[in-house]
């Protein structure tokens, strides 16, 4: 199934600006993205899904739109 | 006594003199410094009623136990006064040499008050307080302020200023230094500008008295690297807090509009990858570790220190999407000495009130030249219009009317920062029961919530979380006066803020020992509140309007037909007075103020209204 991954913030300067669209099969979990972004601890980034939060152990769906972002405080 | 000077200085302006006053250690240790040192002087020291912009308001610059010692973001100072714009107690920090100059001069805070003559610098170092002309720089931009000043005294030298905004008593007009640094929300630059006062010049050689100053040195210099470190690693500082902008766009937080809308197609050509892009020079702080003024160049090739408040309120909340124009807009706030985010609050308010035929004009969202207009007619006071925006969103609304106060998005009379909470309750809390309006500073809990909780949820664990985070920044940090980036952007620990207090005032405090001292300053800036407003209730504590009307919720997007509710708000904000032992109205109960060891000042408050 296909989503789309963007990462925001330092984390874009870390491993890439912009949106990339990506395959993924059945069963992948926000978790296991944040890993194959070499994002091992996910409690150091805030992750949405379609605007909401998303845990690391929920799994994704077809058309998923996954937003990384790094932890803020506000300016 | 270690990590205090143990004395302020007091002057006055319209007998142009001036003297040094002592505390004693165990008021220092009440009250920490800055933000505590600001609301028990103004509490003791102001009659309730008196008009913020006359002579009888006072100017309080406030530091704390850490500043200014070389530890990591310590630059910072607390400019403190009633407020012009909301009535109550304000206050702000800025990043300044002000921060450590005013402790090396021998003194951890300044009181100003009366109203001068005729324009007046004050000028202080270790010996003396001098009265200087100011009327060559009278009428001046900040910028070009600052380099007078610079030109005569340094560039070392610690500044405080003010530009046409505060000189024309704009109430939201804040005060500036270094260029790029701004404080005081709440209308400070309007009350320095009402003392005829436009400039502080601050110089000082003393020691900063600091029981461990050796093991200080080597842990602050150790530490500075350490966060500096961690800032390269995390990247962070390649866009500073507009890095938070897309994910504010993604989740439906970003002010479009006047707030009308929470994201935006176009919001990435205002990002923080733009302005990366664009940056032509880094500034920050005195002891900055992680520099966020990132500067571009304007629609003049003018350099413009960009951050997400400014960024999000002077542009998507205009209707502006080229970053060069919000730019543009942000030099010129910064030129008149205007606060960015209240400044692009009054104006989105204003092209709203004229699209909806509440106000006069032609202007409309996205309207960059209409906006630059009326932002020099507000700096100016310049007729009707400007006059009227000068007074702030809510004066603004009940001039125009037609029911525009619906849509006034403030709190307390101060306008919200760049977060849009439609469907955010636990951040609309957050700015609901700010203790100077609504402001992002105090408890800034949406990442939490987005995060980590169910959106939609009205518990007391988001209750909770506002008042933990309350603590922290709106106590701690704006009690020891230091910057918060380096907790939150990059995890630095908070352990190490009593480790620099503790190597610099001898004690032995432990995080938790930072808590009473924050409860007993938020529920001294109540009480500060209840003798401005003796019939004040819980409505007071209440978030824009526009969130709860469900004719103004999303029609596509995350959240699509939601909208906050008024009778679950009203349950978060019960959750949030149990939490703090505050009645019905919000008022701190006799019982919680004699616990934080604030009997008297009870006492005082219950002179204008009774307490339960």
């Amino acid at each position: 199934m296909r989503i789309t991954v963007k990462l925001i913030g330092g984390l874009a300067h870390r491993f890439g600006a912009g949106e990339r669209e990506q395959e993924v099969p059945p069963g992948t979990t926000a978790g296991d993205l944040l890993a194959a972004l070499g994002i091992s601890d996910p409690r150091t980034v805030i992750t949405t899904r379609n605007g909401w939060g998303i845990a690391p152990e929920e799994e994704v769906a077809e058309g998923d739109r996954i937003l990384v972002s790094p932890p803020f405080s506000g300016g | 006594m270690h990590g205090w000077t143990g004395q302020m200085l007091r002057v006055d302006l319209t007998t142009r003199t001036w003297r040094r006053e002592t505390f004693t250690e165990e008021w220092a240790l009440t009250w920490i410094g800055g933000r505590g040192f600001a609301v028990k002087i103004l509490y003791d020291e102001l009659r309730p009623g008196i008009d913020p912009l006359g002579p009888d308001n006072k100017l309080v610059v406030a530091v704390g136990p850490i500043s200014g010692i070389s530890a990591p973001n310590t630059g910072k100072t607390v400019v403190a006064a009633k407020s012009p714009i909301t009535g109550g107690y304000g206050d702000g920090n800025l990043g300044t040499r002000v921060t450590e100059k005013l402790r090396k001069a021998g003194f951890d805070a300044l009181v100003v008050e009366g109203r001068a003559e005729s324009p007046t610098l004050l000028y202080i170092d270790d010996t003396t307080v001098e009265f200087l002309p100011a009327d060559e720089i009278w009428g001046k931009g900040t910028y070009e302020t600052n380099d007078w000043i610079y030109a005569r005294y340094g560039k070392g030298a610690g500044v405080l200023n003010i530009g046409q905004a505060g000189e024309n008593l704009v109430r939201y007009a804040v005060i500036r230094s270094m260029e790029g640094r701004a404080g005081g929300r709440p209308g400070m630059g309007a009350v320095m500008g009402s003392k005829l006062l436009k400039a502080i010049v601050v110089k000082g050689s003393q020691p900063i008295p600091q029981a461990f100053p050796a093991e200080m040195k080597t842990l602050g210099r150790d530490d500075m690297r350490t966060v500096h470190a961690l800032d390269q690693k995390a990247a962070w500082s390649k866009q500073g807090t507009t890095g938070v902008l897309p994910w504010c766009n993604e989740v439906a937080a970003l002010p479009v509009n006047n707030f009308r809308q929470t994201h935006h197609p176009e919001a990435w050509r205002v990002d923080g990858e733009r302005l990366a892009a664009a940056t032509v020079a880094v500034y920050g702080c005195p002891n900055c570790t992680m520099q966020c003024g990132l500067a571009m160049l304007d629609t003049e090739r003018r350099e413009s220190e960009l951050d997400y408040e400014n960024m999000g309120l002077l542009g998507p909340n205009l209707g502006l999407f080229d970053i060069t124009q919000v730019a543009t807009l942000n030099y010129m706030c910064d030129d008149y000495g205007i606060d960015t985010i209240s400044g692009g609050g009054v104006l989105g308010f204003y092209a709203d009130a004229v699209e909806r035929g509440a106000a006069p004009g032609d202007i409309r969202f996205g309207d960059f030249e209409g906006f630059r207009r009326v932002l020099t007619a507000i700096a100016q006071r310049d007729g009707e219009i400007g006059n009227t925006l000068a007074e702030g969103t809510l004066r603004a609304a009940r001039t125009f009317g037609h029911n525009s106060e619906e849509y006034a998005m403030q709190c307390k009379g101060l306008e919200v920062s760049a977060y849009n909470c439609k469907f955010i309750p636990g951040m609309a809390l957050a700015f609901g029961v700010s203790p100077i309006g609504a402001h992002h500073k105090e408890s800034w809990i949406i990442s939490y919530e987005i995060q980590q909780t169910p959106r939609e949820s009205y518990g007391r664990d988001k209750a909770q979380k506002v008042v933990d985070l309350q603590r922290i920044r709106g106590g701690m940090f704006e009690a020891i006066v230091s910057c918060r980036f380096p907790w939150v952007e990059i995890g630095w620990g908070l352990e190490h803020y009593p480790e620099y207090f503790n190597t610099i005032t001898g004690r032995d405090w432990e995080l938790e020992d930072f808590w009473p001292s924050a409860d007993r300053i938020y529920a001294l800036i109540k009480l500060f509140w209840l003798r401005e407003y003796p019939d004040t209730d819980r409505k007071a504590d209440y978030p824009p309007h526009a969130w709860f009307d469900p004719t103004n919720a999303d029609t596509e997007g995350p959240i699509a037909g939601k909208i906050l509710e008024y009778a679950r708000y009203d349950e978060l904000l019960q959750h949030y007075y149990d939490i703090r032992g505050y009645d019905h109205r919000g008022i701190p109960t006799r019982e919680t103020l004699e616990r934080l060891g604030l009997a008297a000042e009870a006492r005082v408050a219950e002179e204008y209204a009774p307490l339960s």
